[in-house]
């Protein structure tokens, strides 16, 4: 007993404190009136949320975060399940394929960001200087507000549905041969075995999927920031964007404390709904 | 083919390899174009249409060194570097501890261990901000550091708990017997076996490490800063010199292109562990 104590104290020790204490104290700060340079820190109950979900911003900011959350999860997942399905047949050089695909998962998402960022532009960018010109669009692509959601959207499912990808394809390769045989007999046509055989049988690697998605697309800060700051105006501003602007732009800290732990809430609360659906 | 029974048409097969190209150039494309537009002088980038044939010049790298650029690299490779020794040395511990000890406070951790995962990081940033501040330690590599690892630790443990406890007990319970101490164990019968998921772990905190930017952002200004910050201001100013950026960003790829083409069995396992688990 008393040896494993000496094993367990030390690392457990600066973990658990590493751990507890940013959640904590994020909770205790969004219950302050806390600015930066102000010296005066004053317990406000829970005027923090208040002001925050009465700011202008907020409503706005949940309109952009729903439609860029919704259409790149359902996106990435979609086009990584597509590539893990035909990666998963018998094709020639597929492992190169495989490596290929997973480059863009473990680039910078700064990089990722000005990469585009530089492909888009109206000047020198190949598609926004050359490729939309010559089909007839002039204007600048991110200086729209419309296109730059667009952009913002697909920047993300070429970040992330690599990750998609492998997870899925991982849940695939899980699958025992034998669940086939039934179907091959039955004469079911490979769409018929996809639906009622393949898709079931990986469903917790999509839940999965579909989780880490979820809250990586919610949390999602570098490449938007790099790319359009949140603009045009605030056509882009999804919820880490908007908090990051309270926080370091406005320093007011207790204000974006707020916001983080409201969102921290929505994250708990819709993870926890897909989890469940997985035990089912 | 384990999961296909059904032969393909030439035609289906003719589908599947045009759908793969369409998303090799959708993947590669952007890679490819600042690899180019890395070798092509400040004129040279602004023509357009674009001119394929160059005479390519590494002017741009060579700025990256003169104008004192290195320095970024040098504090990324630092802190991750740093962040590898004690997230590995302290996750290992503690994982072991864990996967070994059974006790309530065990599984309520785990607990806090995802919500860190799962906030916001410019929630995350503000306590630690206010911490590094009043330390009067901002604009240090340090900071960096105790805040990557602050991420990367819990993951880590995570990661390598679940890994431990499948482990089976024999082995270890042999060398208990012949006196060794759980240390002596940890090091000399458990690690060696779990070589492959140590690295794969080391992996992830790698790439968490180099690729991070918030945290690097909010923390450090000028002295501590690191590669993405370096990238991102960059990309920010309004003298666009388009070579020097993209020389940059290929530097900040280098390790992603070392992991895709020499350890890819180990990044593909880490990349998919932590769903898989």
């Amino acid at each position: 007993m008393k040896e494993q104590y000496k094993l367990l104290l030390p690392s457990l020790t600066i973990t658990a404190s590493i751990v507890a204490f940013p959640t904590i104290f994020l909770l205790y700060v969004s219950l302050h009136q806390w600015v930066l340079f102000v010296q005066e820190v004053k317990f406000i109950w829970l005027g923090n949320y208040g002001s925050v979900i009465t700011s202008r911003d907020f409503l706005q900011s949940i309109r952009v975060t729903a439609i860029f959350v919704t259409s790149s999860t359902v996106l990435s997942l979609f086009f990584g399940l597509v590539l893990a399905l035909i990666l998963n047949e018998n094709l020639k050089g597929k492992g190169v394929f495989r490596a290929l695909f997973t480059l863009p998962a473990i680039i910078p998402p700064v990089v990722a960001g000005f990469a585009w960022k530089f492909l888009l532009n109206r000047e020198v960018g190949f598609v926004g200087g050359y490729i939309f010109p010559l089909l007839g669009y002039k204007g600048s692509i991110l200086g729209n507000p419309r296109l730059a959601l667009l952009s913002v959207i697909m920047v993300d499912v070429w970040s992330r549905m690599p990750l998609m990808f492998l997870i899925l394809l991982a849940g695939l390769q899980a699958i025992q041969p034998d669940v086939y045989e039934a179907a091959e007999i039955d004469g079911a046509n490979y769409w018929k075995a996809l639906w009622h055989i393949t898709l079931p049988a990986i469903r917790s690697a999509i839940i999965i999927a579909l989780i880490i998605r979820f809250i990586d697309a919610f949390n999602l800060f570098e490449t938007i920031f790099v790319m359009t700051s949140g603009g045009p105006g605030i056509a882009t501003q999804t919820f880490p964007l908007f908090g990051w602007k309270i926080g370091f732009q406005y320093f007011n800290l207790g204000e974006a404390a707020a916001l983080a732990v409201i969102m921290l809430l929505v994250t708990i609360f819709i993870s926890q709904l897909l989890i469940r659906r997985m035990r089912q | 083919m384990r999961a296909s029974i059904y032969t393909r048409s030439a035609l289906a097969k003719a589908i599947m390899y045009f759908i793969l190209v369409v998303f090799l150039v959708f993947f590669l494309f952007p890679i490819i174009w600042l690899l180019v537009s890395s070798l092509k002088t400040h004129y040279q980038t602004l023509i357009i249409p674009p001119k394929l044939l160059f005479s390519p010049s590494l002017e741009a790298y060579k700025k990256i060194i003169t104008g004192g650029m290195l320095k970024s690299f040098k504090n990324s490779i630092l802190i991750a570097v740093i962040d590898i020794i004690l997230a590995l040395v302290l996750s290992i511990t503690a994982a072991y501890s864990l996967a070994r000890f059974k006790s309530k406070f065990n599984e309520n951790i785990g607990f806090w261990f995802l919500s860190l995962r799962m906030a916001p990081a410019f929630g995350v940033i503000v306590p630690i901000y206010i911490v590094i501040r009043n330390l009067r330690l901002l604009d240090t590599t340090f900071a960096v550091n105790v805040a990557h690892l602050l991420i990367n630790l819990p993951f880590a443990i995570w990661l390598l708990k679940g890994y431990f406890e499948e482990l089976p007990l024999e082995i270890e319970e042999s060398a208990l017997i012949d006196g060794a101490n759980r240390l002596q164990t940890l090091v000399r019968v458990v690690l060696p076996t779990s070589m492959p998921m140590v690295i794969s772990v080391a992996i992830l905190t790698f790439m968490f490490s180099w690729n991070e930017f918030l945290f690097a952002f909010v923390l450090t200004s000028n002295r501590g800063v690191t590669v993405p910050v370096l990238v991102a201001s960059l990309a920010g100013t309004m003298t666009f010199d388009w070579p020097l950026m993209c020389a940059v960003s290929i530097g900040a790829m280098v390790p992603a292109f070392v992991f895709v083409f020499l350890v890819q069995r180990y990044i593909v396992r880490g990349l998919t562990l932590g769903a898989i688990k």
